[in-house]
């Protein structure tokens, strides 16, 4: 393919945007995770913290960064052409550096967030 | 923050250049300036991860004192935290980054004056969330929480501060945005000057997630 | 290929009119002099300049390394009090580290990384200039801590408590603080723009497996600073904070725990390790193949055990920690780490060995360095494998055995490749060979000065003399080998020296000679960027190389005949582009960059000394800011180059 034919692929492939409803579809669940998150570190049942508090609220977190990562910075529609896969390995290896290098220092410091 | 606008604000500048290339000219087939952004968002995950563990550790080690009562450690802790209100400013960030978003979309399509009404509502929103944070500040003050009253005071106003600080970056860029569209400068063919805009933006919205659920929420 | 070849044009197909916010600032034309080297946006000219920078605060690093060692000398010397001998200690170790090993990274990166990869220059020319000065600006403000603030004095890891108010009330911490701060800045923002030109300006043909091994662990290096240096930001923000703005990160009544300061410093420090080595690594990989006339050995392995060493990099840091109380798990894991990254440094070893095996040497002044780097890394390689075994770290760790073992690694290794580095490119550079019979000697004083300076702080260490000990009495026994050093070092500083004497000399027969021309190729090189004249004129490469090889240049000239024997297939003038610029536009040069640093390092002094000085720093940086967003990149009215019309699309 010569670079004409990819760049054409490409800006056949860039018109694929997501539309503006998705975009709206995109917000409408974040906004729920974010409620689903308020009430659940409201109730009672999770007043004592503890794994019952922070499991469900880690993972509600990173299901809004998926989702703002992958939508908004359009991580994940731009995987379909030649853009993305970098942007993920860069991203990626970041994020991937950070939690690793900064999760040790929490176990060298016996650090709980139970 | 110049480490923070230097590189933004010459997208201004230098964007331009790059959306000839976009999927030609360059080795990975990704322009420049978009692939510099990116590198400076993987720079800046490291930096709240460095922010966001010294707080976690010295929340920990804040309430760890004064449990065993240390005299020492005075002032509030994070039972200062008014989660309603704070809520309510995540949900406009949110917000912000939903019309930034469709501030691209418009551009992209060639809707100029939409595109405008989308980036002057991102900086609408962003000021807000900070207005919402400086009451915050302000509040807290008085009831007895300063920058150096204690460790968790120095950690929540440090955290906190850095990420007010990424948004204002990002305000004056939407400003620059503005400008820029008003000057007849902004149209269809440089769309990406404002999708880089966009992933800053974005970014300072994902670390506010984190903030939101772990400091606010969790710990 | 490269952006800066495309014109800006306006989407209308107007062209833009070119501001002019401020007259006196606005764009330079035709700058020759003091004027252009301050304007310029030339990589080629910002990596000399980082050069020169660099070799200069080496100079102020080696002075404070002989008062180091001049106090050392003999037992109860008086020369250094207590108090100054910290301040010296300090200042040289952060000096060399900081402003004179990484920007002789910089400096390479800079000048080689566009020429080999076949690239105009960098991806962001302006943000390369910005750089260089901030972290000229960082550097000299730190080294004004010399006359107005009297020099850091908590060692180059500059460890919590100790660096609070409380125990250094002077501003020294605070200087050592800001200035690397600042230059942080540079770090990063050079880090973003060289691994853009790596990843995306490469000339066509140019795939991943077809990069020179310098070009890769630059790529590297890039990305260890790219993601250390905002973690050692992190840890700086913190100590300003707390000296500057009282807050409690490391205030041990509020029960902070100062080891956190430990943990964010080695975050950053371990990556930064690899990061002042890598560089030399690569220097050696391009000139050890060069002067056995063989391929490098095991090219795939070369780069993976580079980045290997660049991913494992972030595995070790707490070793620097054995003795601070980690806990059994923490250490043994770290232990382990430590030993097996040894093995990526191994296959390194080993590659340029059997790269050198077999092969004619041509033993000039830059394969003795480069050999020199291979020996006596080793050396410091073998003694840091050492300190991964924990319990036998805890005995030599804060001893002169560390001492010896990281000047090993860094001045036996780094320092001598990138002397290699200097042999191998100055005709590249600037048109003439070094002297080769200054340049051995160079060489052997250097090679004598290191190993007598160094090799005796092994014994000494092992002895148990501590690191950072003032003086030490006769009865301890430790004056032989103390004398020893002392003698060496200052061996070693005639040798560092010679440097600038051979550049001196070597230019100024060639002065005499008529400048002769070295020629496109003087080494009969196998990189691209021997392709072009030299010194490397202003546009690089006239049209874009095309690669079909690792190694393209040799493999242009050299072809195998029907026998499998080696035959010249074209000279290295044939194929060597003439040096016509006609029709490349360039970046233009512009003030901003160094405006905007000056601005910067004015807001650093302000944080010291009074905030009020902040103001005029910030409005100057803000100035510059938008100064430098309403000037185009490119100047479309630019008369001053050889270059007539711009041509559209050249790439």
């Amino acid at each position: 393919m010569s670079a004409e034919t990819i760049a054409a692929d490409h800006h056949d492939v860039e018109d694929h945007h997501p539309t503006e409803r998705q975009y709206w579809v995109v917000f409408v669940a974040l906004a729920i995770i974010t409620a689903a998150e308020v009430a659940w570190a409201e109730i009672p049942l999770t007043d004592d913290g503890g794994p019952l508090l922070v499991l469900p609220m880690m993972v509600m977190m990173i299901a809004k960064f998926i989702l703002v990562a992958g939508a908004f910075m359009h991580l994940y529609f731009d995987t379909k052409i030649l853009n993305g896969k970098f942007f993920w390995w860069i991203f990626g290896s970041a994020l991937l550096l950070a939690v690793i290098v900064y999760f040790i220092v929490f176990a060298t410091f016996e650090f709980s967030i139970f | 923050m110049a480490d923070v606008a230097t590189p933004a604000v010459d997208g201004h500048v230098d964007a331009h250049h790059d959306e000839h290339h976009e999927g030609h000219h360059t080795s990975l087939g990704i322009s420049n300036m978009k692939l510099a952004m990116w590198l400076f968002l993987g720079s800046e995950v490291l930096l709240f991860g460095a922010l966001i563990s010294s707080y976690l550790l010295s929340v920990a080690r804040f309430n760890q004192e004064r449990a065993e009562g240390n005299p020492l450690v005075t002032g509030p802790g994070t039972e200062l935290f008014d989660i309603p209100f704070t809520s309510a400013s995540s949900f406009i960030l949110l917000m912000s980054s939903l019309t930034m978003v469709l501030a691209h979309q418009a551009i992209h399509h060639g809707d100029v004056k939409n595109s405008r009404i989308w980036i002057g509502a991102t900086a609408a929103l962003g000021s807000l969330f900070l207005a919402g944070q400086v009451y915050e500040f302000t509040v807290f003050y008085r009831e007895g929480l300063g920058f150096t009253t204690n460790l968790f005071g120095s950690a929540f106003f440090t955290l906190t501060g850095f990420h007010g600080v990424h948004v204002t970056g990002g305000i004056l860029m939407l400003t620059s945005l503005l400008v820029l569209s008003f000057q007849g400068k902004l149209n269809k063919d440089r769309h990406e000057t404002v999708e880089l805009v966009g992933l800053y933006w974005h970014f300072v919205d994902i670390v506010w997630v984190l903030i939101f659920t772990i400091v606010y929420l969790v710990v | 290929m490269a952006i800066i070849e495309e014109p800006l044009a306006l989407p209308s197909g107007d062209r833009p009119t070119v501001s002019n916010p401020l007259g006196g600032l606005s764009r330079p034309r035709g700058a020759t002099g003091l004027k252009d080297w301050l304007t310029t946006v030339d990589h080629k000219k910002i990596g000399i300049m980082y050069g020169a920078a660099a070799l200069f605060f080496f100079v102020i690093g080696g002075i404070a390394a002989l008062g180091i060692r001049t106090q050392l000398a003999a037992p109860d010397q008086t020369l250094l009090s207590g108090d100054a001998y910290n301040r010296v200690f300090t200042m040289h170790g952060t000096v060399m580290v900081f402003l004179a090993v990484m920007p002789l990274g910089a400096a390479f990166a800079n000048y080689l990384l566009p020429l080999q990869i076949g690239a105009r220059d960098v991806a962001f020319p302006r943000i390369n200039a910005f750089s260089f000065w901030v972290f000229l600006a960082g550097g000299i403000l730190l080294n004004t801590s010399w006359f107005i603030g009297g020099g850091a004095n908590g060692g180059w890891f500059n460890y919590a408590p100790n660096n609070g108010v409380a125990y250094s009330p002077s501003t020294g911490i605070d200087f050592w603080n800001i200035g690397l701060l600042i230059a942080g800045i540079g770090s990063m923002t050079g880090a973003v723009n060289l691994i853009t030109t790596v990843l995306n300006m490469r000339a066509p043909g140019m795939s991943w497996m077809k990069m020179p091994v310098f070009t890769w662990m630059t790529l590297v290096t890039q990305f260890l600073l790219l993601f250390a240096i905002p973690v050692l930001t992190v840890a700086q923000v913190l100590l300003l904070l707390d000296r500057g703005f009282d807050a409690n990160f490391f205030n041990v009544e509020q029960g902070a725990d100062p080891l956190l300061w430990q943990h964010l410093f080695w975050i950053f420090g371990h990556p930064e390790v690899y990061l002042m080595i890598l560089p030399a690594f690569g220097i050696v990989s391009e000139t050890i193949p060069v002067f056995s006339r063989k391929p490098i050995f095991g090219y795939p392995f070369m780069v993976a055990s580079g980045v290997g060493i660049g991913f494992m990099g972030w595995g070790v840091w707490a070793h620097h920690m054995f003795v601070s109380g980690l806990g059994p798990l923490s250490v043994a894991a770290f232990s382990a780490v430590t030993m097996f990254i040894a093995v990526p440094t191994g296959v390194k070893i080993l590659n340029w060995l059997a790269t050198m095996w077999g092969g004619k040497l041509l033993l000039n002044t830059a394969m003795l360095f480069s050999i020199g780097l291979v020996t006596q890394f080793t050396v410091g390689g073998l003694s840091g494998v050492m300190h991964s075994v924990a319990a036998s770290d805890t005995q030599q760790t804060d001893t002169y055995f560390i001492v010896a073992h990281f000047h090993y690694v860094l001045f036996g290794g780094a320092l001598f490749g990138f002397m290699a580095g200097f042999y191998f490119w100055w005709p590249k550079a600037f048109g003439y060979k070094l002297s080769e019979k200054w340049g051995k000697a160079h060489f052997w004083t250097m090679v004598a000065g290191f190993n007598l300076t160094f090799g005796p702080m092994h014994i000494l260490g092992l002895q148990g003399m501590p690191r950072r000990m003032q003086t030490y009495s006769e009865v301890q026994g430790f004056g032989l080998w103390n004398m020893v050093a002392t003698i060496g070092s200052f061996i070693l500083g005639v040798g560092s020296l010679l440097i600038l004497v051979n550049a001196f000399v070597s230019y100024r027969a060639w002065k005499r000679a008529g400048r002769p021309d070295v020629g496109p190729d003087p080494w009969d090189a196998r990189g691209i960027e021997w392709m072009i004249q030299s010194p490397a004129p202003e546009h690089n490469f006239d049209v874009d190389p095309v690669i079909t090889e690792l190694d393209d240049f040799w493999h242009k000239k050299y072809a195998e005949d029907e026998n499998g024997k080696l035959v010249r297939v074209a000279t290295a003038e044939e194929l060597a582009h003439p040096g016509n610029g006609e029709g490349v536009h360039l970046p233009a040069p512009s003030y901003w960059p160094l405006v905007l640093s000056i601005g910067i390092m004015i807001i650093g002094y302000g944080l010291i000394f009074s905030l009020y000085l902040c103001i005029p720093g910030a409005f100057i940086m803000m100035t510059a800011l938008y100064g430098w967003s309403l000037e185009p990149a490119d100047d479309l009215d630019a008369d001053d180059h050889h270059h007539g019309e711009v041509e559209v699309a050249h790439g």
